[in-house]
């Protein structure tokens, strides 16, 4: 065979396979980035994290873990206790239900609000929304993957 | 329960200027050697089959090593600037779409330097070179979004803002645009000219995440009952679905045919996205049959674009020419290729397709580097989507989850589109392959929507503004001092 069309070939298909080698590359640290996340458990529903709390409990910046059921209030017996003076001790409840969060406000003295509009009985949230009891403002987050 | 008293991330000021702590991308680097030495070997494969075409006694250098020099040290200055910015982004995005670009680089310096031409101050620029303008400008713009967007509030806040500069635009290129074959594309407003649905898709998916973001508690549990049926929640649709028919609605009376088929597949995707209703998704493909086929009877374009592509051959030499060429191509390519330079065979100087440089590279590649290669290629945009869902999957909050899911669907959707329109798969809709055509609006569009993503993908990214109603009413009420 003519080496001119033969070294012409080899070129040709170096290329190709070094496109190949690249998507290689990628596609093993895609798997690997999949792995971790895989290993890491995801059995978080979603995450509460404190923006303010005049009353310095929780702190602000402190992150809760959301089960499916997350209660609020001032009483000790709560998920997520907020000891804040316009709180009251069984103030609302955060439910998953299927595909989506809402919050029930459980007849507190001083009302619940999500993004400061106050809630009647039940209210549904999304990921990204303001919950305010007394003067602790949270938002909640989706669950670290 | 679990009351893990993590601290949270420090709220990062929106452009850091002092106090950088560069951070070494060793994945990066590695996956752009990868990218650096593929693109050398193809230019050297272009340059021997360009020489041997001429005649010449075979050369083992590239074709033309100056522009692609100019590239790779353009990728180079890149990576060393995230690396001195040290953002913990993304490090598959800007390899991936670097050889994209390259690909792009190598077929446009191939192709007749005279499909297009450009003169900046006296100086006379081919194709080739107008190309790698564009290119460097995407690299910059890339690199310039992934390291200053620290805080997407910009683009959560002005949903409507945006949505309204949206449609403003489209009128715009309605009243004063400019047209090609017969589809309203390009406005030109003093020395620019540009495609504005290139930046269209991006502001869209923007609105589209706003919106959803928003709404999406809503409309994943309420329904409106009319007798037996329950149906979504139509309130909450309506301004979504207005907000959509305008656009679609001014962009077909445009006759710009892909443009509307991307909005309206990436709208339904991200509704999925949302809600994860499959009704939603039902709903819509019933909306799209009846709308598709009111529009094959009522407008004439639509008609000849369905009729080409039943039988192209019916008008070998006139409307299916292009398609054809197009098919001819890819049996041209077989598995393997013909090897980059050695395709398309000239027909008096010009190439047999006319628009091989906007709206079919995808049948250029599959004819130079065959199935083999156009298979990667599509793999490259896989690459893009996936990347995309993963920093979807991984943000805090609906609305950078929908905007990183969106603007990823928007450049994968857009790509399979046009690929499925040159193969003869759907009809042919003329829209860019995204990073390889040719054109500056399409190039520096999917720049923006990498430089986003790559922005968003930051795992310190500032946490989400509180929205913005609460932020108003929690000032008044601490003003008052709490109630009592």
């Amino acid at each position: 065979m003519d080496p001119l069309i033969l070294s012409l070939w080899l070129i040709r298909f170096a290329f190709l396979a070094l496109l190949y080698l690249f998507l290689f590359s990628v596609v093993r640290i895609l798997l690997r980035d999949l792995r971790v996340a895989a290993r890491e458990p995801s059995t978080q529903l979603g995450r509460l994290v404190v923006v303010a709390s005049p009353s310095e409990e929780p702190p602000v910046g402190s992150v809760f873990a959301l089960d499916a059921v997350t209660t609020i209030g001032r009483d000790v017996n709560n998920s997520v206790v907020v000891e804040d003076q316009f709180v009251s001790s069984e103030h609302c409840v955060l439910t998953f239900r299927g595909r989506a969060w809402y919050v029930e406000d459980l007849g507190s003295t001083n009302g619940t609000f999500v993004n400061s509009s106050p809630v009647d009985g039940t209210a549904p949230l999304g990921f990204g929304d303001e919950l305010q009891v007394g003067n602790a403002r949270m938002r909640l987050e989706r669950a670290h993957r | 329960m679990t009351n893990a008293a993590a601290p949270a991330r420090p709220a990062l000021p929106p452009i850091v200027f002092g106090g950088i702590r560069p951070r070494a991308r060793w994945r990066e680097m590695w996956l752009l050697l990868i990218v650096a030495l593929t693109l050398y070997v193809g230019s050297i494969s272009l340059g021997a089959t360009e020489a041997a075409a001429a005649g010449k006694s075979l050369t083992l250098s590239p074709a033309e090593d100056q522009p692609l020099a100019i590239y790779l040290g353009a990728l180079l200055l890149a990576h060393l600037a995230q690396v001195v910015a040290g953002r913990r982004t993304d490090q598959v995005l800007l390899p991936a779409t670097a050889m994209l670009g390259g690909i792009s680089l190598l077929l446009m310096e191939r192709l007749p330097q005279s499909l297009v031409s450009q003169s900046f101050g006296g100086l006379d620029l081919g194709l080739g070179q107008v190309q790698l303008l564009w290119l460097l400008l995407a690299i910059g713009l890339i690199t310039i979004l992934s390291i200053v967007v620290r805080s997407d509030s910009w683009l959560r806040l002005y949903k409507y803002t945006w949505a309204a500069a949206g449609i403003g635009l489209l009128v715009l290129t309605f009243i004063r645009g400019e047209d090609v074959n017969g589809a309203r594309l390009i406005l030109v407003i003093g020395p620019f000219s540009g495609q504005p649905i290139e930046l269209l898709k991006v502001i869209m998916v923007v609105f589209l995440a706003g919106y959803l973001s928003e709404f999406r508690p809503l409309l994943v549990e309420q329904d409106t009952r009319v007798g037996p049926l329950r149906l979504p929640p139509l309130p909450y649709l309506a301004p979504m679905l207005v907000m959509i028919a305008l656009a679609l609605g001014i962009v077909v009376i445009q006759r710009d045919l892909g443009a509307a088929l991307l909005f309206f597949v990436v709208f339904l995707m991200l509704l999925y996205v949302a809600t994860a209703r499959a009704a939603y998704v039902v709903l819509g493909l019933l909306l799209f049959v009846a709308g598709s086929y009111l529009m094959y009877r009522l407008f004439g374009v639509v008609q000849d674009r369905v009729d080409i592509w039943w039988d192209p051959f019916k008008d070998p030499s006139g409307n299916g020419y292009q398609i054809i060429q197009a098919l001819h191509a890819f049996a041209r390519g077989g598995i393997l290729g013909t090897g980059l330079g050695a395709g398309l065979p000239l027909v008096g100087g010009q190439p047999p397709i006319p628009a091989v440089h906007t709206d079919f590279p995808f049948a250029a590649l599959g004819e130079e580097l065959g199935l083999v290669g156009v298979l990667a290629i599509l793999g490259l945009y896989l690459v893009v989507i996936e990347r995309g869902l993963r920093i979807a999957a991984a943000a805090a909050d609906d609305f950078r989850a929908l905007l990183a899911a969106g603007l990823a669907l928007v450049v994968g959707v857009q790509a399979f589109i046009i690929a499925a329109g040159n193969l003869k798969l759907i009809p042919l809709t003329g829209i860019t392959l995204p990073v390889i055509s040719y054109g500056g609006s399409s190039i520096l569009a999917n720049a923006v929507v990498v430089g986003l993503l790559l922005a968003l993908s930051d795992k310190g990214v500032e946490p989400p503004p509180p929205p913005r109603a609460g932020r108003r009413f929690a000032r008044l009420r601490d003003a008052v001092g709490g109630r009592a």
